[in-house]
C-alpha cells in the first residue's frame, strides 16, 4: 500500500480519461465543411473529463425550470462541462438542483435539433429536410405578410411554453399586431395568482415568505423541495429554520410527498378540502382573539365581525367531516399558528389551487396570514418585486431595467363594428357587449381573451391554453399560422389528444412553425422547424422575488456558441421581422444579442464588463423589503395629488389618466397596497361581478367576494369504489421537458400509480400488479361537464406506498415520450438508423450511453419508460379563472 | 454600490488549501430532502456511464409515520479497507488525505473489489472493464475546491471536513449530533459520518450504491 499526492492521481487519472470514439461525420445532411468540423470535436472533446485550471468560468442564469438559479458554467475546449451555482446569487446562494445540472445534456443531447427542417411527408409523418434558415424564413414571411395585407394579423397565432425574455416575443406579436400570444399560465398557475392579485395588487402574484427567520410554516399541499417556482430557494430556507433553529413545519398533502417528509407533522387530506381546513382555522382563532385586530382595522377591507358571521358554519367539526384532519388538530395547529406571528407564515401552491373551488381555498389561506398580522414582517408572509424595474411599486431608488426602444405601441382590442369581433360567435359579441368598459377595453378574442373566463384576463392577461385547440376547433376563432415556441402541448396538456388532433387537422391549422430545442411531440406536428439555442447559448434578462428579500437582477449570456446553426430566438424573430418588413423591422434595430441587453441594462450602477463577470447585481444596502406598504409615499408622487375623503386614498393625474398612489392612515401619507382600495382586498367584487357575466348560477360559490369553501361538484355523491387520481411532478423533472435527458432519466423514468395499501386490499391488488384505470368527466360549471362517456382509460402498474391517501392514486406525468430521440421514448432503436434521411435527428455525436446503456429500457430488459397519462386528464378549466383543475379526477380501477 | 463579495471561482487553481489529514463527509439526514442534486454533480463531473453509480439517493419508507426518508450513499472512504485488501494487483490505493482510489492503469479487472465492498460502492466501468469508485473529486480538492456532491447540496447536508482536525467546525458538529457510521458492524472504520441515522434505515440501503439485478424501481426501496 502506498501513499500517493493527489496530484498524482490526476495526472494517472488523466491518462486514461475516455473518450468519445472518433469517427467520420457520416450523416447525410451534415455537408457543409464547418458543421462537420464542429461534429468532429464535439465527438473528440465531449464526455472527456473537466480539469479545472483549463476551464473558463461564465456565470450565467438557469433554465433548468422557471425558478432561475444564478449558475456558473465551466467552459473548456468551447464546451459546457460541469453547471455549478453562482454564490453571488442571493436568492440561489450558490447552490444547484439535479436540473440545472442536467442541462448539459439537453444542449449536448446526440438526438437534439440543430437544423431548420421542413417536413417532407404528410404533417406528422416524420418525414424531414433539412433546409436553410433564409429558406425558412422566406416561407414564413410571405405567409405573415400576407396576413397583415388582408388586415388579419390576428390569425397568426403565438403560442409559447416557455419565454423568459421577459417581453421580447411580446414586442415581435405587438410589432405585427397580433394579440394571440398564448401561453399555459392555466396549465400552471393561474388559481394561485388570482387570489393573491385580488388581494395584494398586480405586483404581487407570487408571495416570498421570510422563511429564513420563521417559526412555523403552514404547508397547505405545496411541494417546494421538489416543484415549485421559487421551490428551490424555499427549500434551502425552510430546512435551515427547520434544523438549525427548530422552526415548525405541518403540511396537509394527498401523498408522502418530499415536503410532507420533512414536515414535522404531515397529514393526508381529501383532494381540494384545504378551503375548509383554512376557514375552521380564522373561526378558531377569531373565537380564541388570537387575531391582530389592530393590523385587521389597519389594512383588511372588510370588517372582521361581518367576515366572521359569515364564515361561522366553517367549524373545526365540519372541517373534519371534509378533509379527514381531526378537528382538535386543527384547533391547535391554528393556535400554534396565530401565537408564533408574526414569525409564522402560510404556503400553498397547485395543492390547494388546482381544483375547481381551488381559487376561494387559496383566499381562505391567504386571509389567515391577514388574520394574524404577519403580512409584510420578519419571519412572515411577506412580498417583494417580481418584475423587471422601472419604478413600479416597492422599486423606489432601484435602477430602470427597462427593454430597450423603440417599442411597439399595443394592439387594439376588438371593438364592436371591427371585422374581429363580427367574426365572433353571436353568445360571445353579447356577452363582450355587456361587459363594463374596462373589460371591454381588454377584450382580444377567444382564444387570448376567452370571455367565459374574464378572471383569466381581468388583473393582467393569464390566458387560459387548455381551451386554445377546443376553441379552434369549435371555429371560436380563425388561424393561418400557429407558432409554437417550445411548446409541449401535443405531449403535456390536458387531453393532449385534442391539440395533436387540431394540429394534424390542416383546415384548421393552415401552417404550423415550431421553434423548439429537441425534436418534441409538438414540433413532429409542424411543417416547419426552427432550431432554438439551449439556456447555455443564450442571452436574457432576469429578475424574480427574491426569498431574502433584496431586489437583483442576473443575466443570462451564452456560455458557449449555439451547436450547428441553431439560434436564440431573438435573433429568429429579428430576422422574420426584417423578412416581413412593412416597418416591423425597426423594433429590432439590433446587430447582435449581446449589443441589445448592454442597452438594456444601462442604468446598472456596475459596468457591463463587471456585470458579466458577476452575472448578478443588487444593492446590499437597501433595506430588505420589509412592510413596504408602510413606507411613506414618496415627494415625487405626493406633488400635485389629491385625497378622496371617503376612502383616503391618495390620487394623481398621470398622463390623463387617475391613479392611486397611496393611502392616508392616521393622517400619514403611505403607499399601502397597489390593489384599488389601497388595503389587503379579503372581499372583492369582482368575483361576483365575473360571475354575473358568464351566467355562473348563484349555487356556484366561485363567484363569492368573500372566501368560501363549498365541495367539488365532481366529488359529490362520490362511490365507494371511485377514487381521486392526482397527478405530481418529481425533483429531477420539469414538466415534460426533461423526459430524455439520460441522467434524469436514469432516476425516473417510470411513472407506477401510488396507491394507499389498504386501498390496495380493497380492490385485491398487490405491487407491480396491472390496472386499468378510467378517468371520469368532471361535472359542474366546465368543459363538457357531466358527460357519460368517460375522458379515457390506461393501464399501469401499481405501487404500494403507506402515507397515500386511501381516497387517492398519484401518477407522476413527466414520463411516457413518444418523441424526443431515444432517452425520451426510452428506446434503444435510434430513429435515425431505421429510417436515416427521413427524421429530423442528426446524430450530432456519439454518447456510448446512448442507446446502448439505456437499461430501464424494454428491449434492455428494464421496466420501460413509463405511460403517457396526459390524454387521459380532462380539460377542465376552473369557473372565472381558467386555470386546470388537475386534482380534481374522479376515476375508478379495474385489477387486469 | 457593487457588492463587495470577491468572485470565488477566480480564484480556483491559483490558491489551494492545505490537504486535509483525513479527509471526511458528514452526511445530515435531517437536512436531506431527497434532491438528487449530489447525484447528478456526480454523474456530470466525472461523466459516469448509465447503470454506475459513485452516489445515489434512496428514498426508504418509514413504517411509523407514513413519510419518507431520505438517504444519500457514497464511497465510505473505509481506512480498514475491504476492497483494499481484496484487490490482486494493488491497484487501489490511499491518497495523503487517505481518501480510498482506484488506479485504473493497474486494475486487472479481477472484480474482487465489487465483491468485498460492503456498501456496493464499486462498479466495473463498461467503457474499459475496470473497476471504479468515488475519488472524493480528487481533481477538486488538488484545486482547493470542495467535492461536486458537496459543493451543489442545497440544505447542507453534505459537510466536506477533516476528521483528524479537532477544530475543523464540522467535526465538532458531528460530535455535537452524534454522527454514526453506516454499517459500523462491518468495522471498516469508514471516512464518512452520518447525522440521524438509525438501524431500521441501515436495514433497508443494505444492497448499498448500485442497483441490484432485480430491482426494477431505483428510487424507492422495496419493504
Amino acid at each position: 500500500m502506498s501513499n500517493i499526492t493527489r496530484r498524482e492521481f490526476i495526472r494517472i487519472a488523466g491518462g486514461i480519461s475516455v473518450g468519445m470514439a472518433s469517427g467520420a461525420c457520416s450523416h447525410p445532411f451534415v455537408k457543409e465543411k464547418h458543421s462537420c468540423k464542429q461534429s468532429q470535436n464535439l465527438k473528440r472533446l465531449i464526455g472527456t473529463k473537466i480539469d479545472y485550471t483549463k476551464a473558463r468560468a461564465v456565470p450565467s442564469i438557469c433554465f433548468g425550470c422557471t425558478t432561475h438559479c444564478g449558475v456558473i458554467g465551466w467552459v473548456q475546449d468551447g464546451i459546457v462541462k460541469k453547471i455549478e451555482g453562482n454564490p453571488l446569487d442571493p436568492n440561489s446562494r450558490g447552490k444547484v438542483c439535479a436540473k440545472a445540472q442536467g442541462m448539459i445534456s439537453y444542449t449536448y443531447y446526440p438526438e437534439r435539433i440543430i437544423y431548420p427542417m421542413r417536413r417532407i411527408g404528410k404533417r406528422g409523418e416524420g418525414k424531414w429536410k433539412r433546409i436553410s434558415w433564409n429558406e425558412a424564413l422566406d416561407e414564413i414571411a410571405k405567409k405573415m405578410k400576407k396576413l397583415r395585407q388582408e388586415e388579419h394579423p390576428e390569425r397568426f397565432v403565438f403560442h409559447y411554453g416557455r419565454d423568459k425574455t421577459k417581453g421580447f416575443t411580446k414586442r415581435f406579436t405587438n410589432a405585427f399586431g397580433t394579440p394571440n400570444r398564448l401561453n399555459r399560465r392555466s396549465i400552471c398557475s393561474s388559481n394561485r395568482r388570482a387570489p393573491l392579485m385580488s388581494f395584494y395588487g398586480r405586483e404581487f402574484e407570487w408571495e416570498t415568505q421570510d422563511f429564513e427567520n420563521t417559526k412555523f410554516i403552514l404547508n397547505f399541499g405545496a411541494n417546494p423541495m421538489e416543484a415549485y417556482q421559487g421551490g428551490f430557494f424555499m427549500m434551502q430556507r425552510i430546512q435551515q429554520a427547520r434544523v438549525d433553529k427548530g422552526a415548525k413545519m405541518i403540511t396537509f398533502e394527498v401523498r408522502p410527498s418530499a415536503t410532507a417528509s420533512v414536515s414535522d407533522k404531515y397529514f393526508p387530506v381529501f383532494p381540494g378540502t384545504d378551503g375548509a381546513i383554512a376557514l375552521a382555522m380564522i373561526n378558531v382563532i377569531i373565537d380564541n382573539n388570537l387575531h391582530d385586530k389592530k393590523f385587521w382595522d389597519r389594512w383588511a377591507n372588510y370588517p372582521l365581525n361581518d367576515l366572521k358571521k359569515q364564515i361561522a358554519s366553517f367549524t373545526p367539526e365540519f372541517a373534519e367531516k371534509e378533509s379527514g384532519v381531526p378537528a382538535e388538530e386543527i384547533i391547535d395547529i391554528a393556535i400554534e399558528f396565530a401565537k408564533a406571528s408574526p414569525e409564522c407564515c402560510t404556503m400553498s401552491n397547485r395543492g390547494s389551487a388546482k381544483h375547481y373551488n381551488g381559487v376561494q381555498a387559496d383566499r381562505a389561506i391567504r386571509l389567515l396570514d391577514v388574520l394574524v398580522g404577519n403580512v409584510g414582517r420578519p419571519g412572515g408572509f411577506c412580498l417583494s418585486t417580481l418584475r423587471m424595474w422601472k419604478k413600479r411599486y416597492g422599486q423606489d431608488g432601484l435602477p430602470n431595467i427597462v427593454q430597450p426602444g423603440p417599442s411597439p405601441s399595443s394592439v387594439k382590442p376588438f371593438q364592436p363594428g371591427t371585422e374581429q369581433f363580427n367574426e365572433l360567435p353571436v353568445e360571445v359579441q353579447e356577452r363582450v357587449k355587456n361587459f363594463p368598459p374596462e373589460w371591454q377595453n381588454k377584450y382580444f378574442g377567444e382564444l387570448a381573451t376567452p370571455s367565459e373566463y374574464p378572471l383569466s384576463w381581468h388583473w393582467y392577461p393569464m390566458r387560459v391554453g387548455q381551451l386554445v385547440y377546443p376553441y379552434i376547433k369549435e371555429g371560436r376563432a380563425k388561424v393561418e399560422m400557429y407558432m409554437s415556441y417550445t411548446l409541449g402541448a401535443s405531449y403535456g396538456y390536458p387531453e393532449a389528444k385534442v391539440a395533436r388532433e387540431v394540429l394534424l387537422d390542416e383546415k384548421l391549422i393552415p401552417f404550423h412553425v415550431a421553434i423548439d430545442i429537441g425534436y418534441s411531440e409538438q414540433a413532429s406536428l409542424a411543417d416547419i422547424i426552427l432550431p432554438e439555442a439551449t439556456s447555455l447559448e443564450r442571452w436574457d434578462a432576469h429578475s424574480t422575488n427574491c426569498y431574502g428579500l433584496v431586489p437583483y437582477t442576473g443575466i443570462r449570456q451564452p456560455m458557449v456558441k449555439p451547436l450547428g446553426e441553431a439560434k436564440p430566438v431573438q435573433i429568429i424573430l429579428r430576422d422574420l421581422a426584417s423578412k416581413i418588413g412593412g416597418g416591423m423591422e425597426s423594433f429590432f434595430n439590433f446587430n447582435d444579442v449581446e449589443e441589445f441587453y448592454r442597452e438594456w441594462y444601462k442604468e446598472l450602477p456596475i459596468s457591463w464588463k463587471e456585470f458579466k463577470k458577476r452575472g448578478i447585481w443588487y444593492d446590499p444596502n437597501r433595506p430588505k423589503d420589509y412592510e413596504l406598504y408602510e413606507r411613506p409615499v414618496s415627494n415625487d408622487d405626493l406633488k400635485g395629488s389629491f385625497v378622496n375623503k371617503e376612502n383616503n386614498i391618495i390620487y394623481k393625474m398621470k398622463k390623463g389618466k387617475k391613479v392611486a398612489v397611496g393611502i392616508m392612515q392616521d393622517g400619514k401619507p403611505v403607499c399601502g397596497f397597489p390593489t384599488p382600495s389601497r388595503k389587503i382586498q379579503v372581499y372583492d367584487e369582482v368575483f361576483p361581478l365575473a360571475a354575473k357575466h358568464v351566467g355562473l348560477p348563484k349555487s356556484d360559490e366561485n363567484g363569492s367576494p368573500l372566501c368560501t369553501y363549498f365541495k367539488i361538484p365532481s366529488h359529490v355523491n362520490i362511490q365507494h369504489d371511485e377514487l381521486i387520481f392526482t397527478t405530481f411532478k418529481w425533483n429531477v423533472h420539469t414538466q415534460g421537458r426533461t423526459g430524455h435527458l439520460k441522467y434524469q432519466a436514469e432516476i425516473v423514468h417510470a411513472n407506477p400509480v401510488f396507491i394507499n395499501p389498504e386501498t390496495a386490499k380493497r380492490f385485491g391488488l398487490k405491487n407491480s400488479d396491472m390496472i386499468e384505470l378510467t378517468v371520469h368527466r368532471p361535472k359542474g360549471h366546465t368543459y363538457r361537464a357531466g358527460e357519460k362517456e368517460p375522458v379515457g382509460k390506461f393501464r399501469n402498474t401499481v405501487r404500494l406506498l403507506n402515507g397515500m391517501h386511501p381516497k387517492v392514486v398519484a401518477v407522476s406525468h413527466h414520463v411516457g415520450h413518444w418523441e424526443h430521440g431515444s432517452v425520451g421514448r426510452s428506446n434503444v432503436n435510434l430513429s435515425h438508423e431505421s429510417k436515416s434521411g427521413t427524421e429530423p435527428h442528426l446524430k450530432i455525436f456519439d454518447d456510448k450511453d446512448i442507446p446502448e446503456r439505456i437499461w430501464w429500457s424494454k428491449s434492455q430488459g428494464g421496466p420501460g419508460g413509463g405511460v403517457h397519462i396526459n390524454d387521459f386528464l380532462p380539460i377542465d378549466p376552473a369557473p372565472l379563472v381558467g386555470g386546470q383543475n388537475w386534482f380534481d379526477n374522479v376515476c375508478s380501477i379495474e385489477k387486469i | 454600490m457593487i457588492s463587495v463579495t470577491s468572485i470565488p471561482w477566480e480564484n480556483i487553481g491559483k490558491v489551494r488549501s492545505e490537504p486535509k489529514k483525513r479527509a471526511g463527509i458528514i452526511v445530515d439526514l435531517r437536512l436531506c430532502v431527497g434532491c438528487h442534486s449530489c447525484s447528478l454533480a456526480c454523474k456530470t463531473e466525472h461523466n459516469i456511464p448509465l447503470r454506475c453509480f459513485r452516489t445515489r439517493v434512496r428514498y426508504l419508507e418509514r413504517g411509523d409515520k407514513l413519510t419518507l426518508k431520505f438517504f444519500p450513499l457514497i464511497c465510505m472512504h473505509c481506512q480498514d479497507s475491504p476492497c483494499l485488501k481484496a484487490c490482486p494487483c494493488n491497484a487501489i490505493l490511499r491518497l495523503e488525505d487517505k481518501t480510498v482510489i482506484i488506479d485504473k492503469n493497474r486494475c486487472g479487472s479481477e472484480k474482487a473489489c465489487v465483491k468485498a465492498c460492503p456498501y456496493g460502492a464499486i462498479y466495473i466501468d463498461p467503457a474499459t472493464d475496470k473497476a471504479d469508485k468515488c475519488d472524493l473529486c480528487a481533481n477538486r480538492t488538488a484545486l482547493g475546491m470542495e467535492p461536486a456532491c458537496v459543493n451543489v447540496c442545497p440544505v447542507n447536508a453534505l459537510k466536506y471536513c477533516d476528521l483528524e482536525d479537532p477544530d475543523d467546525p464540522v467535526v465538532i458538529y458531528a460530535r455535537k449530533h452524534d454522527a454514526k457510521a453506516f454499517k459500523e458492524e462491518a468495522g471498516t472504520n469508514p471516512s464518512v459520518f452520518y447525522i440521524g441515522l438509525e438501524k431500521w434505515m441501515e436495514k433497508k440501503v443494505e444492497n448499498g450504491i448500485q442497483l441490484s439485478s432485480k430491482e426494477d424501481e431505483i428510487i424507492y426501496v422495496q419493504k
